[in-house]
């Protein structure tokens, strides 16, 4: 703040240097006060990406950190929607990656799809609703999981789950 | 697709904001006209860009974390619907500020539990490690604005808060939306903006008697 500026800023001037110093002040303070989420807007994007897909959006009903082994602890979530429920648990390969097993119940033959924000992965899973993602990136990531054969009109609905943080 | 992409290349668009303002405006309303032509990226880009200013918007009505959250997801799902109606980065910043407001007051009005509007974020000064000689002086900044802040009216203090955060030269289109339009050729300062400078000036004068 300079301090040649003696009178009363007038409002009908236009913005100048210092009133642009100033709201980048109150961003900065804003910011600190009552920051956003910082994930909130790649789970946005997650969500809108799809839209398109005519889903069913299973819930977040459980999440446990299971026994240890060995050193690394391994967590167990569980998703419920309409039509299926749907397990998984999470542990750590040696490389850092996360290795992710699943169950669906009732136990049926699924397309399983991973989708993280590097890549997608697709799996299925057997006649006891077991799957596997051997290696999956850490960060956010979400589940869609599409009936393995589709209807005779390509219909069939799919459920995906909240985007979560392996 | 627009002739002048000037758009980051596809994925981090990490950039602190204000480094990129005069070209900002530029940059939205290329990233909206690739969305409308169906861009999932420049769509994201947009997302990425303009949810830290939602937050304000709906945090600034007293919400909490977990409805404005919802709020903002509501909204941007219904600018899909809309996105043909959107030319400008003016014209969808002020679209999102205001139907970011309204869904946020309706939320309030269905009766979930909520914080007062905009007071919570008053209760003291973001806090921040004690440092150098420099820090204190820029701390005894940051304190003084902060003060000059809280002695506005509420309705000032909302558009102060929610520009900060908006594209620069969408400063008067959010203004406009928010009931206090200011100039109508070019932005000029404004009335909450310039009472925030007088508060300032006052606290220096005072500051100056006092030693």
């Amino acid at each position: 703040m300079s301090s040649d500026e003696g009178g009363r800023p007038s409002p009908d001037e236009p913005l100048d240097d210092t009133d642009l110093r100033l709201l980048d002040g109150i961003r900065e303070l804003f910011g600190a006060a009552d920051p956003m989420p910082s994930d909130l807007p790649e789970r946005i994007r997650f969500r809108l990406a799809l839209r398109d897909l005519e889903v069913e959006v299973a819930r977040l009903a459980a999440e446990e950190l299971a026994g240890i082994r060995g050193a690394e602890q391994s967590r167990t979530i569980t998703f419920d929607s309409d039509s299926l429920t749907i397990m998984i648990r999470i542990d750590e390969n040696p490389d850092g990656t996360a290795r992710v097993d699943g169950w669906l119940a009732p136990p049926q033959r699924r397309e399983i799809e991973m989708k993280t924000a590097a890549e997608s992965l697709s799996v299925g899973s057997d006649e006891q609703g077991r799957f596997a993602f051997a290696r999956v990136p850490r960060g956010m990531a979400q589940l869609v999981v599409r009936l393995a054969e589709q209807g005779p009109d390509g219909a069939g609905r799919s459920v995906v789950t909240p985007a979560l943080i392996l | 697709m627009a002739a002048d992409d000037r758009g980051p290349a596809t994925g981090q668009t990490g950039q602190r904001a204000h480094r990129v303002q005069p070209d900002r405006g530029e940059r939205i309303a290329n990233l909206v006209n690739e969305a409308r032509q169906g861009s999932e990226e420049a769509l994201g880009q947009i997302v990425t860009e303009l949810t830290p200013m939602l937050w304000q918007v709906a945090r600034a009505t007293g919400l909490s974390s977990g409805d404005a959250e919802d709020v903002i997801q509501t909204v941007w799902m219904s600018l899909i619907a809309h996105l043909d109606d959107i030319h400008t980065s003016a014209a969808l910043t002020g679209w999102l500020v205001i139907t970011a407001r309204r869904e946020a007051w309706r939320v309030r009005a269905a009766g979930r539990k909520h914080l007062p509007a905009d007071t919570q974020a008053f209760d003291a000064l973001p806090g921040r490690e004690p440092g150098s000689e420099e820090q204190v002086i820029i701390d005894d900044q940051r304190r003084t604005l902060w003060r000059a802040i809280s002695q506005l009216s509420g309705r000032c203090r909302e558009l102060l808060r929610i520009i900060a955060f908006a594209p620069r030269p969408d400063y008067a289109a959010v203004a406009a939306e928010l009931g206090m339009p200011i100039g109508s050729i070019g932005p000029t300062r404004g009335r909450c903006l310039a009472k925030l400078r007088g508060l300032l000036a006052s606290t220096l004068e005072s500051d100056d008697v006092v030693g």
